[in-house]
């Protein structure tokens, strides 16, 4: 009986430390998913329809074991990059995301051989 | 060497010049916020499966459609805009009777679209009832949105909100050649 109720326990932590993973999940993404039909609005602050049935499709989509990347390509595929407030790593985006550190490694060179010289 | 310190020396402001041209041209360029391109442009149709809004016993598949040219449009009788573009539908549908025009009615109910047909007159060769889940994996997200795909089964254009006379001048009737 013991290991019964133990075994229990355990397995209702379990479903709802998952629940709350879930539901950290759910906030994280729709954070950084755009609101196509409103203004500069997220997914997770909007009340739109439209943002309506993607948190359904986010939610849904976590219940049934899917992980934060397939969902958010799942939605690119069908609504573009756009749909992203953070741009994703890839060659379409490689200038974006290098650009600011070869500026800033070039302007310690320049400084570095300009301090140099006026030594 | 005494090129390469002058070219260190300029480098800031060649990088800075280079920069701000990235910038400007894309200040320049005719892109609009509220239009974002569409991640479906250029790769093969959605798959679907749909059934005729008149008669349930008619189903329209992917199949049917893949190797015509088709237009697709996303409607409803509750979306004002739709009402709008609708005489540029019929139009097209006149000039172009073997135009294969595909409605999908999205998120209406029935009754509503049929009273919607009637009044404004039906352009479709045909209309299937959208749960929402078609417009989902075409990434409709507001209406009127409108599709050409080729004989290839690759969707060539999309317009997002009501179709124009440019818009059809410009990019419809140039793949038109029935």
């Amino acid at each position: 009986m013991k290991i019964l109720i133990s075994l229990i326990i355990i397995l209702l932590s379990l479903s709802l430390f998952a629940e709350k993973s879930n539901h950290q999940t759910f906030i994280e993404l729709t954070k950084n998913l755009r609101c196509m039909t409103c203004q500069n609005q997220s997914i997770h602050e909007s009340d739109a329809e439209f943002s309506l049935v993607i948190k359904k499709i986010v939610k849904d989509k976590l219940k049934q074991g899917e992980s934060k990347e397939d969902i958010e390509d799942f939605l690119v595929q069908r609504y573009g990059e756009y749909i992203l407030f953070e741009p994703m790593f890839n060659y379409k985006n490689l200038f974006l995301w290098v650009s600011p550190f070869f500026i800033l490694i070039l302007s310690g060179f320049i400084l570095f051989i300009n301090l140099k010289r006026n030594r | 060497m005494a090129f390469l310190k002058k070219f260190v020396l300029f480098l800031p402001i060649i990088i800075t010049i280079f920069l701000f041209g990235i910038l400007v041209s894309y200040l320049l360029s005719d892109r609009d916020a509220n239009k974002p391109p569409s991640a479906l442009l250029n790769k093969n149709i959605p798959n679907f499966s749909t059934v005729n809004l008149f008669d349930e016993n008619k189903k329209l598949f992917k199949k049917d459609i893949e190797d015509k040219v088709t237009l697709i449009n996303f409607f409803a009788s509750w979306c004002i805009p739709c009402k709008q573009e609708h005489p540029l539908l019929e139009d097209l549908q006149k000039k172009f009777p073997n135009l294969i025009i595909v409605g999908f009615n999205h998120k209406d109910s029935k009754k509503d679209a049929i009273k919607f047909l009637e009044e404004n007159g039906n352009p479709y060769t045909f209309i299937g009832i959208d749960d929402g889940s078609i417009g989902l994996e075409f990434g409709v997200f507001g209406l009127p949105e409108t599709f050409m795909t080729d004989k290839n089964g690759k969707i060539i254009f999309k317009h997002i909100g009501p179709l124009d006379k440019k818009t059809i001048k410009t990019n419809i009737l140039p793949y038109l050649n029935l």
